[in-house]
């Protein structure tokens, strides 16, 4: 996993704090835990996305705004996000060093 | 979801009777290190989720006990892992008391069984037992943990 890659499902992961955080607020408040802490993640948002070489921010960003999950994890070579195949090449060592995409979708791939 | 289900979720190499971290952030790295690779990208992210977590608000919401948790595409299934320290660990608890106990659950986000807020939940609501919570002081192994998990110890 190279390091943009790990930049991009920080994001993610991040992202899906936040989404969770105000779908379920009640039930974490039902359960006592504080969260109130929401303007930290987002500057904590800001510093990842700063971190991305832009092409790849602008297109986590489409990604999220057009799925709302930009990264998804393949699996038996697929797509998690829309099941299409992913070609096995991607797997080599010379797609190790890039930010890999479906090609189907556009999401972006992570490799587990 | 009742004891046994709760249990499974616990991986018995997974619980960690004496937890060596001194801060909050030691005690973290201290279990995600068992969970991945120091080191391993999925380590990173982990920590990274769980750091986050924390800053949103502190997970120690139960008096000596704290729930870390979140979701992370690093994890590829819902799991538990149970730490505790003997003397206790400032976690900014709300009632500023150190913590003793950590329940951190991890999650995927695609979570079909919708399991992981339930488990949470229920983590929470079995914890408020002050008995429970007595025994689960003194266990040393995965056995005894698992019987106080079920409700299978005597009172």
């Amino acid at each position: 996993m190279n390091a943009q890659e790990q930049i991009l499902i920080a994001l993610q992961d991040l992202d899906l704090m936040l989404k969770e955080t105000t779908d379920s607020k009640e039930q974490f408040k039902n359960m006592g835990f504080e969260t109130s802490g929401v303007d930290e993640l987002r500057r904590a948002r800001t510093v990842l996305l700063d971190k991305l070489e832009t092409t790849h921010a602008q297109h986590y960003e489409r990604m999220q705004q057009r799925y709302g999950r930009a990264v998804t994890p393949v699996t038996s070579d697929m797509c998690l996000g829309c099941f299409a195949k992913v070609p096995p090449v991607y797997r080599s060592t010379t797609y190790e060093t890039k930010v890999r995409m479906c090609q189907s979708c556009g999401r972006i791939l992570y490799f587990p | 979801m009742n004891g046994p289900e709760l249990l499974r979720l616990f991986d018995p190499k997974l619980c960690l009777f004496d937890l060596k971290g001194t801060t909050k952030d030691e005690v973290l790295v201290e279990i995600v290190a068992r969970v991945a690779p120091p080191g391993s990208p999925n380590h990173r992210l982990v920590l990274e989720m769980l750091r986050n977590r924390e800053q949103l608000g502190s997970t120690a919401v139960v008096k000596g006990v704290a729930f870390p948790h979140g979701r992370s595409l690093a994890v590829s299934k819902l799991m538990a892992v149970f730490g505790r320290s003997t003397p206790g660990v400032r976690f900014d608890s709300m009632d500023g008391e150190p913590s003793h106990l950590f329940f951190v659950l991890l999650a995927p986000p695609q979570d079909r069984a919708n399991q992981y807020l339930p488990a949470l939940g229920r983590l929470v609501e079995m914890i408020q037992d002050d008995h429970l919570r007595d025994r689960l002081m003194t266990v040393n192994a995965y056995e005894d943990f698992a019987a106080v998990i079920q409700g299978d110890l005597p009172k």
